[in-house]
């Protein structure tokens, strides 16, 4: 399947025009009387500059409605997240669902042991790999932290191992300046020139506000950079249910929608026009023991609501599903992901993020994980899809044909649609009983490390040699895996 | 034995107002401190764990209970005579330097401060020497380090080097926790104790203090 065309979505809206109303609305009010903490002189000054309401005294921004609004108008609905070969542009704004991975873990999952270790340099590089090959996941995020580099050149070795293995979109967190000019650089001289890289960059920044309503000067910093750079960000926060947010579902909307609309005005004052996306990761604790949770069903509701506050004003939504608390890929690991990254996506989510890969509330990875959220992800984008109803898939010529009593197995009909009408799964169990039992038992688990294994056989580096030489001599801070 | 029914009431229920203003009335009338603090404050925090213990009511409740026996101990201790009660406990705690995640730290102390220690919170991204001044100014009995990114866990070894350095490492418990911090790490660096979450936490204190 296709990313599907959205030609109906959203499906699944869990907040009424209502609803959505009074929730802008008291977001709205936070901005104008509570504010955004930011603890920089410098950016106060800015913000001042820049129309916003600073207060010293306390060190916050507010905005009033005109200069939201004007903020808010100057952010562009509609821009693309470029792949390096053109062929998986990521088109935000245009009613299409998009899937990424989730980033920055600190461990995987080796499923043959069932231990944990620290995650490496080489795990950038081989989740990138199963990303290019894995159809459903639309662009790659840096997977995770890798353990094995000096902070010195930590940027430009990630990303740049992300880029050798991956000609899809790559995003990802950034620690510093420094590191965010040093990615920046190095893709300057991948695209033949800064020009060329503003025009189609096929990377992009992700930042967080820390909830409630604070930034950092460093996040700032981040943002400003990639704001003046033509570098597409989000400054996406991360509030959660009952610890950082209130308690009630619609209350935690209401701040994350007033951080969300703050991180996308700060860009539009830094520069306006900035690519930037709505961002959401929405959570909760569990209550009973306070444990963060990120696999709740409040959270896939939550979530998806954001895509509605997003749309409310049209901006693309760098939206958050597919995540979960179990330790494996087991049964609560697929429900989990499941509901949450079917429901955000018929929500309409430009592009819906930590949708695989992760285990273990998105403290760990796990390569099978990788290619069985493919295979979910797959399935969503069916459904997304929808049912397409023409005179030529009502089929009443063929059944009139085939007549009472008969079977279609080898008519024309069914050869001209069996390719587009369905999804076919590689890891799922559709065997008969004993077929399955002569293949000793296989299941998605089984199947998805045969899989990863194949796809990190077979992968090949994604620079060109002429062009991987020159970026090698450009840049000796980068290491081979 | 004295009833104090409206004051466990009120501290099971995390109301401060009326469980304070109960406190105040039993001082007024002359009640014994030491019956107070045991038949009303004690017996409404043994029935708060025992729910909690069996799931009845949630980690909020629970807080908002103890935080309401703090509030009522405060009108008490003045009433006390020297050498009465002890001081449980003082925990310096923070986030360690590079490190802003403090949702973890910051239950820690909620809880510790429930089990009745006191809490010097340094809040988040604290570099070694504050740490180090602060042990030494509140002469603290435990020094908790937070840590959430596997990047700043190398920054809890050199807080412990920074108490080496300033002669105070044998005078003080270190505690450390956050998500990817372990066991076999806390042991690497020779941290005193490790606590998986909030609840292990006040365990490994009254451990390290001799308190249980
Ligand atoms: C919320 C969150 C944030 C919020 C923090 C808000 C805040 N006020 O703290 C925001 C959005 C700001 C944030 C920012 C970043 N984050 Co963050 N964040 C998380 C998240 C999702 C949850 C952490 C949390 O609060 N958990 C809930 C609390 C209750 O649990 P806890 O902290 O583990 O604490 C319990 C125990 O560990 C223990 N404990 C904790 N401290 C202590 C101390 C002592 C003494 C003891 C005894 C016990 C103890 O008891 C606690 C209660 O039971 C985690 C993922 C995760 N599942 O942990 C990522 C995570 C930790 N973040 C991560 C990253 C990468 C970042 C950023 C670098 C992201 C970026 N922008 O690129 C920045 C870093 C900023 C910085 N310099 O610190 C990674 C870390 C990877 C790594 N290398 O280790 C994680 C794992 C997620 C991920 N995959 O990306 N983050």
């Amino acid at each position: 399947m296709k990313v599907n065309k959205g030609t109906s979505l959203p499906f699944y809206r869990p907040l009424n025009p209502a609803h959505i109303e009074k929730i802008d609305g008291a977001a709205r009010w936070i901005l104008e009387h509570i504010g955004i903490k930011i603890h920089d002189r410098h950016f106060l000054e800015l913000m001042d500059q820049g129309g916003a309401t600073v207060d010293s005294a306390t060190s916050t921004v507010r905005f009033s409605a005109e200069r939201l609004d004007k903020a808010l108008a100057e952010a562009p609905r509609k821009f693309i997240l470029h792949s390096r070969d053109g062929l998986n542009d990521i088109r935000l704004g245009e009613d299409r669902v998009y899937f990424t991975n989730g980033g920055r873990v600190f461990r995987a999952l080796d499923v043959n042991s069932g231990n944990y270790r620290l995650t490496t340099l080489e795990d950038v590089a081989n989740t990138a790999a199963l990303v290019n090959r894995l159809a459903h996941i639309n662009f790659y995020i840096i997977a995770c932290q890798a353990h094995d580099l000096e902070p010195e050149h930590y940027h430009l070795n990630d990303f740049y191992h992300a880029f050798n293995a991956t000609s899809k979109h790559v995003m990802g967190g950034c620690d510093s300046l420094v590191g965010v000019q040093q990615v920046w650089d190095l893709a300057a001289l991948m695209a033949g020139g800064e020009q060329q890289l503003k025009e189609r960059p096929f990377f992009s920044v992700i930042t967080n506000p820390i909830s409630p309503l604070t930034i950092e000067s460093n996040t700032l910093n981040i943002l400003g950079f990639c704001c003046s750079h033509g570098i597409p960000a989000t400054c996406a926060p991360a509030p959660i249910c009952g610890a950082t947010a209130p308690a009630t579902l619609a209350g935690a909307l209401t701040q994350m929608h007033a951080e969300a609309l703050a991180g996308v005005a700060i860009a539009q004052i830094f520069a306006p026009g900035s690519k930037v996306l709505y961002g959401a990761v929405l959570t909760a604790m569990d209550l009973r023991t306070m444990d963060f949770t990120m696999g709740s069903v409040e959270m896939a509701m939550m979530n998806a609501a954001a895509v509605q506050l997003a749309k409310r004003y049209d901006l693309p939504i760098y939206a958050s599903a597919g995540v979960t608390e179990s330790k494996r890929p087991d049964v609560q690991a697929g429900s989990e992901k499941s509901f949450s990254n079917l429901m955000v996506a018929m929500a309409g989510g430009d592009c819906v993020h930590l949708a695989a890969g992760m285990l273990d509330s998105g403290n760990s990875i796990s390569y099978e994980q990788y290619v069985i959220d493919n295979e979910i992800l797959g399935m969503v984008q069916r459904i997304l899809a929808g049912i397409n109803v023409t005179e030529e898939t009502l089929a009443l010529s063929v059944i009139q044909k085939v007549g009472p009593g008969g079977n279609y197995v080898m008519e024309d009909h069914t050869i001209d649609h069996m390719m587009d009408e369905f999804f076919y799964p590689d890891l799922c169990e559709r065997h008969l009983f004993d077929i399955w039992v002569q293949q000793g038992r296989p299941n998605m688990l089984s199947r998805a490390t045969a899989m990863v294994e194949n796809i990190l056989e077979a992968h090949k580096d994604c620079l060109d040699p002429q062009l991987n030489s020159r970026i090698r001599s450009a840049f000796p801070g980068i290491k081979d895996v | 034995m004295a009833e104090f029914n409206a004051l466990t009431e009120s501290v099971i229920k995390g109301d401060i107002k009326s469980a304070v203003a109960e406190t105040q009335k039993a001082l007024e009338t002359g009640q014994d401190i030491q019956s107070i603090i045991d038949d009303g404050l004690i017996r409404a925090m043994d029935d708060v764990g025992e729910r909690f213990s069996k799931g009845q009511i949630f980690v909020p409740q629970m807080l908002r209970s103890a935080k309401t026996m703090q509030e009522c101990m405060k009108l008490i201790q003045p009433h006390f005579k020297e050498g009465d009660v002890k001081a449980k406990g003082k925990v310096v705690i923070g986030t360690v330097k590079g490190d802003l995640h403090d949702i973890g730290k910051n239950l820690v102390s909620m809880m510790l401060e429930g089990a009745g220690f006191t809490i010097i919170d340094l809040g988040v991204d604290v570099n070694p020497e504050a740490f180090v001044e602060k042990v030494k100014e509140t002469e603290a009995d435990i020094m908790g380090m937070s840590a959430l990114l596997s990047t700043t866990m190398p920054a809890m070894r050199h807080t412990i080097d920074a108490l080496k350095e300033a002669g105070i490492r044998d005078q003080v418990k270190v505690m450390i926790g956050g998500a990817p911090v372990t066991d076999d790490f806390a042991r690497e660096i020779k941290a005193d104790a490790y606590a998986p979450d909030a609840g292990s936490a006040v365990i490994q204190t009254k451990k390290l203090l001799g308190l249980s």
